[in-house]
């Protein structure tokens, strides 16, 4: 646990519930200055009742809120969400349909003097590039610029931090991708503070600096995008991000495993003695398409995506692996192709019988 | 488009066909009757010109006669020396200079056009509409706003009042109005009946705005409060008038209705246009159609309104 003083946001042990239905367990978690904070999750998971909880518009059961430094949630007691100096991006960005760009924006500014609110606003609109469209209403622009004032409106009152819902969910793939490194900028650039949620993991590495993988209410593993996906810390979370599988294997030396793809080397997470069962994660990425191996796999499937083919194999031993492969070795379910493993980061897991 | 409106003439016709018929048919039942449509006697009842008899007030004679165009002031002198002017229309007069008058003798008239009943029953009906839609919205207004309070004795009390006036008729609540509460607070005919009135639409205004506020999604609050507005604040700049928009066309049908609801309060000798026609019937006679008069009336006074409305909502369409 970091130092509270110095972190924004300090979520201790917090608990939430709509009934009796426990939604959020035990959730800690610590953003410092400038951080940019991601829970990510599949739908269900208590992402979103965190943030609401985080703005105030849901009570605390357990646990308690700082955001820096002061408490704003605990047991009945709950700071209104004005007063948390806080800025909420919705996922359908909630703009006021009848303010224009320029009211929308200026609105939290309302009581800061009229200089002060019209630097502000137009300073908020051009950071996202919007100052041209001030005039206009919500429904005269594209989406991806009502995106773009949602946050500026969030950010133009400087809130202490910022969250963000889904803040790119409603958005088409193409730009869902411009505008999620767009806003990154934006926020680093400003200084920002922020916690988002997502249920999309590109989305979550592309912005976030640390992220909590979120399943029934708790955080899994609270890291970096990087370790996150080469250091899992369970089988849950190697398989909510990115994609593989995991086959069978037993250690047999130091850094040393026995599988299916045959004895592997690198540099191994696991303590446990020469001669334990373990579980191996196997990416895509890991298993190299060599027509010279002895090694053969069955295609069981295959998804074409373009520049590659992600093939689902079956190992000899019945262990299933995928193969990301350049998509002009193009083979057919039922094939047996040779294969080569690469795997560089053991990333193993105890087996429960 | 111009297939469609070639597809469209032969429906219109049909309209117009079936419209006459039923116009013919009623022609042909008020036939069998024997009804004698007497129409010219309706135009009066909207204006008249209204003749004044001007009379000497004392015997003497008349002194001298002045003709100015289309009036003539005739001087007169009594037995006694005093003198007097009167002034009438040209093509009135009666008398001429040196003609000796009795008292009350008349020397000519004066015309002036006057508004009939109909006209003063349409603009009393018009008023105690719109006194009773000013009053209505407001109670409904702020009874909307408690409905959605998060206060428990004024939503319980906004809810009552609804209900006790949405379960009565309103022609009881007029009587109630006019002999109890008229009775008791001392209350005149014409503020019991706009009472009444305002009370009335209140009660189906204020489910009006509860619904539209209710339908303004709650993400709009939740943002205008993330930017730190406080409750009133959000409802005053976020929430009213994004509902007050959308229910303008609920609303504008309400008011249309207090117009013809307004006519319930003849009942208690408030002179409105219902009124009106019943008096003018009596003198008249002419059943038939000063009823359609009167319908006719109403008619135009909703529509116009409608109209209002419809331009009013389409200024307010530009920011959707």
């Amino acid at each position: 646990m970091s130092d509270a003083s110095s972190s924004i946001l300090d979520l201790q042990q917090i608990s939430q519930a709509y009934g009796s239905q426990l939604v959020v367990k035990d959730l800690s978690l610590t953003l410092e200055a400038g951080e940019i904070g991601c829970l990510l999750g599949a739908s269900g998971c208590g992402k979103t009742t965190v943030l609401r909880t985080v703005a105030g518009f849901e009570p605390l059961l357990q646990g308690e809120i700082r955001i820096a430094g002061e408490i704003v949630s605990r047991p009945g007691e709950m700071l209104p969400p004005a007063k948390r100096r806080i800025g909420m991006v919705f996922q359908d960005y909630a703009l006021f349909p009848h303010l224009s760009v320029f009211d929308n924006v200026a609105f939290g500014l309302r009581g800061t003097g009229r200089v002060e609110l019209l630097r502000r606003t137009n300073e908020a609109l051009e950071l996202v590039g919007l100052y041209a469209e001030h005039k206009k209403y919500p429904h005269e622009i594209s989406g991806g610029q009502q995106q773009r004032v949602a946050l500026a409106r969030a950010i133009a009152p400087r809130p202490a931090l910022l969250l963000m819902d889904e803040p790119f969910s409603n958005l088409d793939v193409s730009l869902r991708e411009r505008l999620s490194m767009e806003v990154r900028d934006i926020l680093k650039e400003n200084g920002t503070t922020s916690l988002f949620v997502t249920h999309n993991q590109h989305e979550a590495f592309a912005v976030a600096d640390r992220i909590g993988v979120m399943a029934g209410g708790e955080i899994l593993q609270w890291d970096s995008a990087h370790n996150l996906y080469h250091q899992p810390v369970s089988p849950q979370v190697a398989k909510f991000v990115g994609e593989g599988e995991l086959i069978a294997g037993q250690i047999s030396g130091r850094g040393e495993l026995t599988t299916a793809l045959g004895t592997l080397c690198g540099e191994l997470n696991d303590a446990r003695p020469v001669g334990s069962a373990v579980q191996l994660l196997v990416r895509p990425e890991d298993i190299v398409h060599d027509d010279e191996s002895s090694l053969k796999a069955e295609v069981l499937r295959r998804s074409f995506r373009g520049a590659s083919i992600l093939y689902h194999l079956l190992l000899q031993n019945g262990d299933r692996v995928q193969a990301l492969v350049p998509s002009h070795c193009d083979h057919q379910p039922g094939e047996k192709i040779g294969i080569q493993p690469d795997v560089r980061h053991l990333v193993t897991f105890p087996v429960y019988v | 488009m111009n297939s469609l409106s070639k597809q469209l003439w032969p429906w219109r016709i049909l309209t117009v066909v079936i419209l006459f018929l039923i116009a013919a048919s009623l022609w042909a039942a008020t036939k069998r009757i024997d009804y004698t449509w007497r129409w010219n006697r309706v135009p009066q009842y909207f204006a008249y010109n209204a003749e004044t008899f001007e009379k000497i007030p004392f015997d003497g004679r008349v002194l001298i006669i002045n003709r100015l165009g289309d009036t003539t002031s005739v001087e007169l002198e009594s037995e006694s020396g005093e003198k007097l002017t009167l002034v009438v229309e040209t093509p009135s007069l009666r008398v001429s200079e040196g003609e000796e008058l009795f008292a009350d003798d008349s020397i000519g008239s004066n015309s002036e056009w006057k508004a009939g009943p109909l006209t003063m029953g349409m603009l009393m009906t018009l008023w105690l509409s719109a006194v009773a839609s000013f009053f209505g919205l407001i109670i409904g207004l702020v009874t909307g706003l408690c409905r959605v309070s998060k206060n428990p004795t004024l939503r319980s009390l906004s809810i009552f009042y609804v209900e006790l006036i949405r379960g009565t008729p309103l022609l009881v609540q007029i009587f109630i109005f006019y002999f109890f509460l008229g009775t008791v607070l001392d209350i005149g005919r014409i503020v019991a009946g706009i009472s009444a009135l305002a009370i009335f639409a209140g009660a189906y205004v204020a489910e009006i705005i509860r619904a539209g506020i209710q339908s303004v999604p709650k993400g709009q609050t939740e943002a205008a409060r993330s930017l730190g507005m406080s409750a009133t604040q959000n409802m005053v700049h976020i929430v009213l008038p994004q509902a007050l928009k959308r229910v303008l066309p609920p609303l504008a049908g309400q008011f249309i209705s207090l117009i013809k609801d307004s006519s319930l309060v003849s009942v208690i000798a408030i002179t409105d246009l219902t009124k009106s026609g019943r008096e003018v019937i009596t003198s008249t006679f002419a059943t038939f159609e000063i009823w359609f008069t009167v319908a006719l009336l109403y008619l135009l006074l909703t529509s116009v309104l409608s109209q209002l409305i419809a331009w009013v909502e389409r200024r307010l369409a530009v920011s959707d």
